[in-house]
């Protein structure tokens, strides 16, 4: 959890984890190797210097030190997986469910897994859904509109296969669907990033939530307009949030119009780990601050209460996390045992705020 | 746009190119996502000027440009690219004094198709044997959102001029008039043209820039101002357009950000090489036709 320096608790849920597996055994396409040097570009870029990464480290990290990243100084109380396949490029895929399951398995009740289908794979791919669910019970799916498969360099959200699986998922109880709506990343094409198909899918399944990752940059404006008028869509600040290091100015900018647009209750934190450190990213988010000018621009809050709500309370609300009942359980869960966190929780799970002395 | 002459025209009658009116030309020349001039995003690396040889002074005689730049990814659009490689190119020959430009992309992935393409004047789909068609149609796209964020400015000088919202919905291009107006103003006439109010020109001249190009100038409606989606508005909307025309500048600007950054940390020190992996697998294609062997 994050305290603040008042004594504040703020829960904190990254909706947005990976654990990939880029080591040079894994790669078998050209695409492989430009897709995680494109992602340590945006790593570098957006880190603060004493935080970056070397790119070795950043290839395959492994479990036990993600584990740390996040729960060595508890920046992170749960995690949300999304997996990305591209098999296209990667012999193993890389970041698969299975990979992932591997830490979400070791700490059941720190994460939630999601899994991901691809409509490109047809009746295969609809098995594969249902493995997933029956496996893993998941409740979300990551979704790589961008990604290649075969000769095909993307597909549509609101093409009619992809509208199958959207029911498949409708049918088996997968509320929270995460399309990747982002920054172009190497080598794959801009305009399979594009967020309008999300449109369509939002309003034909209004049961179901559309979290559009990334908020749809370089299409913010698109992402907004779009998200104002359906209410089951969500924003997920991966990317977004790193903005706040070095470009602490647009990132307010960015919050401005996005709490404009759709408010303080449609808004997910992510750290997009290990793209970025949630170690370090939380703090940064929680310390960011709209300008004057911004706040009379926007007319908005980005206070305590907000940040508390994105940074956990949105996330709690779409995977039904009961968030009280997850402080007391992490007194002593595995992860507070290994990682020496019982003060940190049990100062947490007392009676609120100390009573003023009278 | 305007076929008075700039100053940069005027310097250059003496018949001599000088990088300053190269330059000046560049920076005309925008990065279609951002909206921003290149030369201001400091995409320009190098301008040459060969002078044209006395001895060959003719009619079609003038000064041969050479120009280099870079973007701030390797794998920036190849469309954008190559929109600012002709861009450049066209900016730099519309100075009279110059009979050719020759332009270089540099670091890009697609460098050589792009600076061979632009430099023989080839289209597009010409130079890139697997695109699905031109550039026009994501030059279109980009020119309307460039558009959308430009109007931005133009509403805001107008509302800052005291234009009532109604004005402002209402104002049509013929209602603008800048030649007999001061220096850096424009004079907007209102009410049937029976009062004119002076506002600051030139967000009013950027604005009118992108709506030539996109096409609101010349379709049958006559109001000048927009919705994102080219739609006239009532002066009851003028709010939320204005909110959505702040929104289109402040996703431009949020990108110019991430590829700001990029660029940083492209040309650190440290930067391990842009996959020239040893070793790295052949692109697929290439393997299929291996195996057919």
């Amino acid at each position: 959890m994050y305290v603040t320096d008042d004594g504040e608790e703020i829960f904190v849920i990254d909706s947005h984890l990976h654990l990939w597996d880029a080591s040079e055994e894994n790669i078998t396409h050209e695409g492989g190797e430009q897709f995680i040097q494109c992602f340590y570009d945006y790593h570098t870029g957006f880190t603060p210097e004493e935080k970056q990464w070397s790119l070795d480290e950043y290839r395959q990290y492994g479990a036990d030190r993600m584990a740390d990243d996040l729960f060595g100084n508890a920046a992170v109380d749960m995690g949300i997986f999304q997996p990305t396949y591209l098999n296209d490029f990667y012999a193993e895929g890389f970041n698969t469910i299975g990979d992932n399951a591997e830490l979400a398995e070791r700490y059941p009740e720190r994460f939630v897994l999601n899994g991901r289908f691809d409509p490109r794979d047809g009746e295969a791919g609809m098995r594969e859904l249902e493995r997933q669910k029956e496996e893993y019970d998941i409740q979300g799916v990551k979704l790589y509109t961008a990604e290649w498969n075969g000769d095909s360099k993307g597909w549509r959200l609101d093409s009619e296969e992809s509208f199958e699986f959207l029911e498949k998922c409708s049918e088996l109880g997968i509320e929270n669907i995460h399309p990747h709506k982002g920054p172009t990343i190497r080598p794959l094409n801009r305009d399979a990033f594009d967020v309008a198909d999300v449109d369509d899918a939002a309003t034909s399944f209004p049961e179901l939530n559309f979290v559009v990752e990334h908020v749809g940059l370089p299409r913010l404006d698109d992402f907004c307009w779009i998200a104002a008028q359906e209410p089951n869509v969500y924003g997920g600040l991966a990317v977004a949030a790193p903005l706040a290091v070095h470009r602490p100015r647009k990132f307010g900018e960015i919050m401005g119009e996005l709490l404009f647009w759709l408010g303080e209750d449609r808004l997910l934190f992510g750290s997009d780990y290990a793209l970025w450190n949630p170690d370090w990213l939380v703090e940064t988010f929680m310390e960011a601050e709209l300008t004057d000018e911004q706040q009379e621009e926007y007319g908005v809050d980005f206070g305590l209460e907000t940040k508390r709500k994105i940074l956990g309370e949105n996330a709690a609300e779409l995977y039904d996390i009961d968030i009280e009942a997850k402080k007391e359980q992490f007194r002593s869960d595995d992860v507070t045992e290994d990682f020496g966190l019982a003060d940190h929780y049990a100062d947490a799970a007392g009676t609120g705020p100390a009573p003023a002395d009278d | 746009m305007s076929s008075e002459p700039t100053p940069a025209d005027a310097a250059s009658t003496d018949a001599v190119t000088t990088p300053g009116a190269v330059r000046e030309r560049l920076d005309r020349v925008t990065d279609p996502e951002l909206d921003t001039s290149i030369v201001e995003l400091d995409y320009v690396e190098e301008i040459e000027i060969e002078a044209a040889a006395a001895a060959d002074a003719g009619d079609d005689a003038g000064d041969e440009v050479f120009v280099a730049f870079t973007l701030p990814t390797a794998w920036c659009s190849p469309a954008f690219a190559w929109m600012m490689a002709v861009d450049a190119r066209e900016a730099v020959e519309s100075l009279p004094t110059v009979a050719r430009a020759e332009i270089e992309l540099r670091d890009h992935m697609h460098e050589r198709e792009i600076t061979r393409g632009v430099n023989e004047r080839l289209p597009f789909e010409e130079a890139f044997s697997d695109a699905d068609g031109g550039v026009e149609s994501v030059r279109l796209e980009l020119d309307r959102k460039a558009r959308t964020a430009r109007q931005h400015d133009a509403t805001g000088a107008l509302l800052d001029a005291g234009l009532t919202r109604e004005q402002v919905a209402e104002v049509s291009r013929s209602d603008l008039e800048f030649a007999d107006a001061p220096e850096g103003r424009v004079r907007v006439w209102v009410r049937d043209g029976a009062v004119a109010v002076e506002a600051d020109a030139e967000p009013v001249e950027r604005y009118l820039e992108k709506a030539d190009a996109t096409g609101v100038l010349d379709d049958e409606q006559s109001e000048l101002f927009r919705t994102p989606e080219e739609e006239p508005f009532d002066g009851d909307e003028v709010e939320l357009v204005r909110r959505r025309t702040r929104l289109a500048g402040v996703n431009m600007g949020g990108q110019g950000t991430v590829c700001d950054a990029l660029n940083e940390s492209r040309h650190a020190e440290d930067r391990p090489p842009l996959s020239t992996r040893e070793g790295a697998p052949v692109a697929p294609d290439k393997e299929d036709r291996a195996d057919a062997d």
